[in-house]
């Protein structure tokens, strides 16, 4: 299955990607979302499901089932938007709260074995160069630590050319 | 000295984030300090203001996958829209995270340096600190001593720099203990006995869960 996060307004969505087939898992802000609270209740309470019930508390079993996940956020700072970043704060059940070493640093075990492909699509006005040098190393870290092999990044000041850049979900 | 320090952490019980701001407490003493915590309370406008027109901002947060919880995160982008006339603030950072390098915390850094250049402010420095879950293990410990030791010197670097609003290099420290032990005691002395209180037997911390 491929899943796409993204943090369009659905006018924007249907307008850049009218012809999206429908096998794409697709990720979206209905305005529902509660923010991670740091509880671990879904690494000691509830296994693998966030204990929030707000229509997001299946991200770890929704991403065991991923091919390929692509994100489409604006940036910044760096970072994603905080739609798509409570998504993958809340995406920590797809772990466990086990810890392995891995080239010298700490991550957690993985709960699942599925092995997914990244596409990181940021857009935004004026993202500076530092900026994109600090999201690539975000999207790096995140790679690490989902155990993701294969990743591309790209970086549109539009989203009209965003939407030349997402080739394929 | 007027500092202002946030709190970013969105645990609802007592957090590390909190701890590191006690202790920290003990080295600014004799200032005029405010700590609010943006993730629990909607800050009114006198408050606002009050971060505004302080010398020194100081956020405590915890690390989300890599980086700024998104809560965290709201908070900041609304702090910008609002902005800063007054521009001589200076922002220092301390992140902890739950993987035992202090280091991992260096994407947080950033994304905290670019926000300062975004808002106009200027970035004094960041202590991030790993292992953060043990920190409250060994909260009777004088800082500077034991597993302490390393966060009692890198706190006392951060306080010198924030009280002569100097600017610094990271500082990326963990506990005075050894990764191995520490990797072990968290599943031993953290997550089974927390699972176990939840009546959850260690197998069924493993399980994948199936409903989507």
């Amino acid at each position: 299955m491929n899943i796409l996060i993204h943090d369009l307004s659905y006018e924007q969505f249907q307008s850049l990607f009218p012809d999206i087939y429908n096998d794409v898992y697709i990720i979206s802000d209905t305005g529902t979302i509660q923010h991670c609270i740091g509880c671990f209740g879904c690494w000691i309470k509830t296994p693998g499901k966030c204990v929030l019930k707000d229509g997001y508390g299946n991200m770890g079993a929704l991403l065991s089932k991923s091919e390929k996940l692509t994100i489409i956020s604006q940036c910044f700072y760096g970072s994603y938007s905080p739609f798509v970043k409570n998504v993958l704060d809340r995406s920590i059940p797809w772990l466990l709260p086990f810890f392995k070493i891995k080239n010298n640093e700490t991550h957690h075990k993985r709960r699942y074995q599925n092995k997914m492909q990244l596409a990181v699509h940021f857009y935004g006005n004026n993202i500076t160069t530092a900026e994109k040098e600090t999201a690539k190393k975000l999207v790096k870290a995140n790679c690490a630590n989902f155990y993701v092999k294969n990743y591309e990044i790209s970086f549109s000041n539009s989203l009209k050319k965003l939407c030349g850049k997402v080739t394929t979900i | 000295m007027k500092i202002c320090i946030l709190n970013g952490s969105p645990k609802a019980g007592k957090s590390t984030s909190e701890l590191l701001i006690e202790y920290l407490m003990t080295f600014i003493k004799g200032n005029d300090v405010v700590i609010y915590n943006v993730c629990k309370t909607d800050l009114s406008k006198v408050q606002f203001s009050q971060i505004q027109s302080s010398e020194v901002l100081i956020f405590a947060f915890p690390l989300y996958v890599d980086s700024i919880n998104s809560h965290l995160l709201r908070f900041l982008i609304k702090l910008e829209n609002m902005g800063f006339s007054n521009k001589n603030i200076t922002v220092y950072c301390m992140i902890n995270n739950g993987f035992y390098e202090g280091w991992q915390n260096h994407v947080a850094a950033d994304i905290m340096k670019n926000w300062c250049k975004a808002v106009g402010l200027t970035y004094g420095q960041t202590l991030g600190i790993g292992a953060g879950e043990m920190l409250p293990f060994f909260k009777d410990v004088p800082l500077g001593y034991g597993p302490n030791k390393n966060i009692g010197i890198a706190l006392q670097e951060l306080s010198h720099n924030i009280l002569s609003l100097d600017q610094g290099d990271d500082l990326f420290t963990s506990p005075n203990w050894p990764r191995l032990l520490w990797k072990i005691a968290s599943s031993f002395i953290f997550w089974y006995p927390k699972a176990k209180k939840n009546g959850l037997k260690r197998k069924n911390l493993y399980s994948p869960h199936s409903q989507i």
